[in-house]
């Protein structure tokens, strides 16, 4: 055999071709009865239905959780899911945690201590001691 | 151990046996089927109007009957009816993820999430789209890998076409897309799953037996047989084609999500036309990173060099040392390059002299197989308005033969 073919899969570079937001679902959980849901009920009435118009992306899931705070639960295409506790909180601040939510990839967050990572090599190339001009000491 | 908390909406993706009904629920349906005087073919054609007579006066009671209603119709099919896609919060959140075009409806995204395991109705499921899609995507891909890297040989060509649209990458794409499988096929369960017949546990996935090929003595599995013989007789990755399984079997979760990624490169195509389709390959499936140099795998690359030269009439391959370093001691480093006349083919650099031949001569052929001519165009570009006269590709006489 002259030469043989490796398999391998390729690998996905999302927001180079198209972008696939990374949340695929929130779940807004809410009281009707404890004071902290009351900013909740609020966003949930007044905010919500702009919010799941802008992002259709999202699959937005309301749902009672009687007697506990409220909750902005994340679900994530990597499997991962977050929560947000949103108690006591107004509306517009509400908004905001939803948007940390939207925004996120799924993955734990990570300090990245490089300005580019990239799956390419390197233009430059590898410094190599064997080529160039051989220095005499 | 954290208690599972069953959500409640969740009775929806159950299977019937283990839906959470009370026995309220259960009372009203049954006696609703029982006391139904619409005769089976008008329930069946009009489900929704089936409580036009009752006479209940609440409308939410009215409501919930109904519903009962439609989930027991819902039940006596294999896959989910196709009025449930307009009010899937899945299917649509997937619709607007993928940017699919608005012409594509949901009722068709609908269709390419049922695997032919699940509902074996032609009419219902994803297996015709998938042809379509799969036909669409080996065409785009070949061409490009054809007219990109004219030289490639066969066997690199096979492994590259796997890479890009076999079944593994087109399950990965569709994971990719937050994609999630049903756990079992039905008429209740929410369109904007995959659905598909699970195999039983230990059931063997390479199926031998299912081999359809054209091929004289395709039963011979020993038989060596020519790359050539597999653009003939084979499919895009030169692997014996098969025939499509039977629905009792039911598939691998893999084989599902490639054929409903197919499906959907097949349905854009028919509503929303050649480039649509076109596109949506490009940013999904082209856009992936390959690195092609990757895939050669060469059992004796000095000598297929040697080959090479001879063919193109270069000057014989000639190895030379270019640098070396502690040729005595436990690390020795030699750096050699390939010579044809004086022109330098390559270079490698490796522990021993052989090792570092070897690589040097392994750069070489990669850097003769990888050649790309500047401003490609593929066929298909020709199919655009307004596209600029067609130039002749590139055309190599192929992979030299040892």
């Amino acid at each position: 055999m002259p030469v043989k073919g490796i398999r391998t899969v390729t690998a996905a570079r999302n927001g180079v071709g198209a972008f696939i937001l990374q949340c695929k679902r929130l779940d807004f959980h809410y009281c009707n009865y404890g004071g902290s849901s009351r900013g909740m009920l609020q966003f949930l009435t007044q905010t919500l239905p702009n919010f799941a118009a802008e992002n259709p992306q999202i699959e937005v899931r309301v749902a009672p959780r009687p007697g506990k705070h409220p909750v902005i639960k994340g679900y994530y295409i990597n499997g991962r899911e977050k929560a947000i506790c949103t108690r006591n909180l107004e509306p517009s601040e509400i908004l905001k945690k939803a948007m940390i939510l939207k925004d996120a990839s799924g993955e734990k967050l990570k300090r990245t201590k490089k300005p580019v990572t990239s799956m390419n090599e390197s233009v430059r190339g590898i410094w190599s001691p064997y080529h160039g001009d051989l220095r005499s000491v | 151990m954290k208690r599972v908390q069953l959500q409640r909406w969740s009775s929806t993706v159950l299977s019937p046996r283990a839906r959470t009904s009370t026995l309220h629920q259960r009372l009203y349906a049954t006696r609703l089927r029982h006391q139904s005087t619409a005769s089976a073919v008008q329930a069946e054609s009009a489900p929704q109007n089936g409580f036009e007579d009752s006479p209940l006066e609440d409308p939410g009671l009215k409501a919930h009957l109904e519903s009962v209603h439609n989930r027991k119709t819902q039940l006596k099919y294999p896959s989910p009816p196709v009025q449930a896609a307009s009010t899937s919060a899945k299917l649509a959140a997937l619709h607007a993820r993928l940017y699919l075009p608005s012409r594509l409806p949901l009722e068709t995204l609908a269709r390419t999430l049922v695997d032919a395991s699940a509902d074996s109705n032609a009419d219902f499921n994803n297996e015709s789209l998938a042809t379509l899609g799969q036909d669409l995507l080996t065409y785009y891909t070949s061409e490009h890998l054809l007219c990109t890297y004219p030289r490639l040989p066969l066997t690199v060509v096979f492994a590259a076409m796997y890479a890009y649209v076999g079944p593994k990458t087109l399950a990965s794409v569709a994971r990719e897309w937050g994609v999630e499988h049903a756990s079992a096929p039905g008429g209740e369960v929410d369109p904007g799953l995959l659905q598909f017949q699970r195999l039983e546990p230990g059931a063997d996935v390479e199926d031998t037996a299912n081999i359809k090929s054209a091929r004289p003595y395709a039963s011979e599995q020993k038989w060596r047989k020519t790359v050539t013989s597999k653009i003939f007789y084979d499919d895009a990755f030169g692997e014996a084609t098969k025939g499509s399984t039977s629905a009792s079997q039911g598939v691998p979760a893999e084989q599902a999500s490639a054929t409903f990624v197919r499906a959907v490169l097949g349905a854009i195509y028919l509503h929303a036309g050649r480039q649509a389709a076109k596109r949506f390959y490009e940013q999904h499936i082209l856009s992936r990173r390959l690195n092609i140099s990757e895939l050669f795998n060469f059992s004796q690359p000095a000598r297929d060099l040697a080959r090479l030269c001879a063919r193109e009439s270069f000057e014989k391959p000639v190895a030379k040392i270019i640098s070396e370093t502690g040729r005595k001691s436990r690390h020795p480093v030699f750096v050699v390059g390939i010579f044809s006349g004086p022109d330098k083919l390559g270079e490698g650099a490796g522990a021993s002299l052989i090792e570092a031949r070897e690589r040097a001569a392994l750069s070489a052929l990669k850097a003769w197989y990888l050649y790309s001519p500047l401003n490609v165009r593929v066929p298909s570009s020709m199919e655009e308005e307004g596209a600029a006269p067609w130039t002749p590709a590139y055309v190599d006489l192929g992979e030299v033969i040892v």
